[in-house]
């Protein structure tokens, strides 16, 4: 965090810098502030475990006996955590959203739509994921007026990410878009994230979240959300860096049956789960039994939901497999093997030596998505590539 | 976006105000202009130790406020007896006067320092440090007291259980706060005192040159502790 | 390195600065001490406790700490986070009050 915001290369202004540092850097800050609240739950929790403390456990009765607890608050509990909880959702969140951007704007060929928007969007939502955490609490017990707060904020933070979301595709829009692999994961986010994205939105006004509540149409929105999304976004990641931490291209033929495998395998697995939770079906339970209201064919679905866990799981088998078999086969890949802008692909060394830039450390002279800049000589134009004295581009925006 | 390198304009004056954060922010290289690397990490460090402690104290206003049982009465708690008369909160008093004594002494020492005067620097550094370990001794006299009075984390004879547990954790969070910084500032007090910044020598575990900047760094540290005791000595002690 | 060297110049202000300060954090202190010595109840003690508190905080932040004398960006990047403590502690006394409000409705039997 540090580096980003005192040890800047020359010319690297923080709004030159790639989406890529700048998710990141937002989401390490938010670590930074959300932890704590974790970190002092757990103490209590420790202390209510170990001394008798009783900060969370109010007074109970367990096996016919009373416990030494009293007056303690669990939604004290849920409050620390949730303070911690959700920021943290877009702990994970911001890095992928900030690599989608630059995988999409490198492997589309064209420089990313709204970048300051971009910049201000990650912004807008590390800020805003401070006052949105008792979302998760509406059937908690809390103070029934908190609805009405936490609702908005919610709702006000999907701002900030459909502009996010309506920029991805605007960058793509008559892109010049390479299908590879990172490409292919990178969409695959775009989908899957609006998909959780919207069902969010049913989550976040209390009075549909009351009986979705503990359904696995939760499950369904955490995963597709937060789980799934942004590991599509870390394999495409891993796809498009690999060349450069390696020096070797991953197989595109086993990447390419991962990715179909993973994704078409990911929305068989969470997908259903919709369904069942519009039908009742409460989240963690192992073995329902007979309920009145959930049909036989739950069962069914919960079967073939499984059947398509281990076909992911199996392609994570041979992802695996790739990695390390690219590691002495994969094909030469090169300093710069997608063309990229951004300073990474510039090294004179790949991989990268010690320091990554030997004696001298480059200058950047422009933002990190100079792509199919119009009258330059080759279709992207790296960061720390100097001002060519008259060229016709410069006049472009 | 323009093609052209940033003007770094480190000499130029710099605009105040809010231009001066839009250019501060959005200039070449550093946010914080003036601002060296380790001081700016210790102002981060900081900021999220202040949500530790905020945190800790939230949780103890909620368990007091919604309690049921009566809250024992601090200014009773932690009365002395002094030559027959019960003197409310006087320990806690002389604690507090104890840490801002050693909060003007390490300014001092801040202060002499940038003037490169080692020996005031050291010596005030010292005095920090011996006021600091004066407090984490009270405390300790404040802890025995208390428990030899019946008070435990899960109990105590006067009220709600989590009076024990929230004085225990949040003032032991604090003194072992106050500790590590007594050790810091013996460590820096030392440094100071065989002139290593004056050599600019290079330290043991970074080799980087020792500035006299470290010392305004556990000054920050020092004064963060300090900070802290008044929003407990307020919140805790005297709610 | 021309900027390292100029901050190692480092700040230097009058003693007489850090004495008055020092002195007038004596006095809030005994202040606030005062306040529970002379048993202040209500608002009032409410009130002069944490004015006293913010009064103390200030002078430490600014005058110790150096936070005068920083750029408005490093001002700023530190004193904004913290309002979201402040969120924190007004939804929490308002939880508060709502779980005591809970209890002393419905647990008036159980209290032990």
């Amino acid at each position: 965090m540090v580096t980003v915001l005192q040890a800047r290369t020359r010319g690297m202004t923080l709004m030159r810098m790639p989406l890529t540092v700048w998710g990141i850097f937002t989401a390490t800050v938010m670590a930074l502030l959300a932890f704590p609240a974790l970190f002092v739950g757990a103490v209590m929790m420790l202390l209510d475990r170990l001394l008798g403390t009783s900060f969370f456990m109010p007074s109970l009765v367990e096996m016919g006996q009373h416990l030494q607890h009293s007056g303690g608050s669990p939604i004290l509990f849920q409050h620390l955590f949730w303070f911690f909880g959700h920021p943290e959702v877009y702990i994970v969140a911001l890095p992928a959203f900030g690599i989608v951007s630059d995988l999409i704007s490198t492997h589309a060929r064209r420089n990313i739509f709204g970048y300051r928007m971009m910049v201000w969007a990650i912004v807008a939502i590390g800020a805003l994921s401070f006052v949105v955490w008792a979302h998760h609490m509406y059937v908690s017990g809390m103070n029934p007026y908190f609805g009405f707060f936490f609702a908005t904020t919610t709702l006000i933070i999907a701002i900030p990410t459909a502009i996010k979301v309506y920029n991805w595709l605007l960058t793509l829009w008559h892109g010049d878009i390479h299908l590879t692999v990172p490409m292919l994961f990178a969409l695959a986010f775009i989908v899957t994230f609006l998909n959780g994205g919207l069902t969010g939105l049913f989550l976040g006004n209390v009075v549909v979240d009351v009986p979705l509540s503990d359904t696995m149409f939760v499950v369904a929105h955490f995963h597709m959300v937060m789980g799934v999304a942004p590991i599509m976004v870390i394999f495409g990641g891993i796809y498009h860096w690999y060349p450069k931490i390696t020096g070797r291209m991953l197989n595109e033929a086993l990447g390419r049956f991962h990715f179909w495998v993973t994704f078409l395998g990911a929305y068989a697995v969470f997908f259903p789960m919709h369904y069942l939770g519009l039908l009742g079906m409460p989240r963690r339970y192992p073995e329902i039994g007979e309920t009145s209201f959930v049909p036989d064919s739950a069962a069914t679905l919960n079967a073939f939901i499984s059947v398509a866990a281990l076909a992911v799981g199996f392609a994570q088998m041979v992802f695996l497999f790739n990695l390390i078999w690219s590691l002495s086969r994969g094909r030469q890949a090169g300093g710069n093997p997608w063309n990229a802008t951004t300073l990474e692909w510039q090294t004179p060394e790949t991989p990268p030596g010690h320091g990554n830039w030997g004696k001298e450390l480059p200058v950047v002279y422009r933002w990190a998505y100079d792509y199919s800049v119009p009258g330059a000589e080759r279709d992207f134009v790296p960061q720390n590539q100097p001002p060519a004295r008259r060229a016709t581009w410069e006049a472009a925006p | 976006m323009d093609a052209t390198p940033t003007d770094t304009g480190e000499a130029l004056a710099r605009p105040a105000g809010w231009r001066g954060v839009a250019a501060d922010w959005s200039s070449d290289q550093r946010a914080f202009k003036n601002v060296s690397w380790g001081k700016a990490m210790m102002w981060i460090f900081l900021l999220s130790d202040t949500f530790i402690f905020s945190c800790f104290l939230i949780s103890y206003m909620t368990v007091r406020m919604s309690t049921t049982v009566p809250w024992p009465n601090p200014s009773e708690v932690f009365a002395l007896t002094i030559g027959g008369t019960s003197v409310p909160l006087i320990l806690i008093a002389i604690m507090t006067f104890v840490l801002i004594s050693s909060s003007g002494t390490m300014a001092m020492a801040v202060n002499f320092g940038y003037r490169r005067d080692r020996v005031k620097t050291a010596a005030l550094m010292l005095m920090t440090a011996a006021f600091g370990a004066t407090f984490v001794g009270m405390q300790a006299f404040e802890w025995t007291k208390l428990i030899h009075e019946g008070v435990r984390p899960w109990e105590n004879p006067w009220g709600a259980a989590q009076f024990g547990a929230a004085f225990f954790m949040i003032t032991g969070f604090h003194g072992t706060h106050v500790t590590i910084g007594v050790i810091f500032l013996l460590v820096i007090a030392r440094k100071v005192w065989r002139g290593d910044f004056d050599q600019e020598k290079q330290g043991f575990f970074t080799s980087r040159k020792g500035r006299y900047e470290i010392v305004e760094i556990t000054g920050l540290y020092w004064h963060f502790v300090d900070l802290v005791w008044v929003f407990i000595f307020a919140l805790f002690y005297l709610w | 390195m021309a900027h390292a060297a100029a901050s190692a110049e480092g700040q230097q202000h009058p003693v007489k600065l850090y004495l008055v300060v020092w002195g007038w954090l004596f006095v809030l202190s005994a202040f606030s001490y005062s306040v529970d010595y002379f048993h202040l109840q209500g608002y009032l003690r409410w009130f002069l406790i944490l004015l006293l508190m913010a009064l103390k905080a200030g002078l430490i932040v600014a005058f110790f700490m150096h936070m005068a004398w920083e750029r408005l960006a490093l001002i700023y990047a530190i004193l904004i986070p913290p309002v979201a403590v402040l969120v924190f502690v007004g939804i929490m006394v308002f939880e508060s009050d709502y779980t005591l409000f809970m209890r002393e409705t419905f647990f008036r039997l159980g209290q032990g």
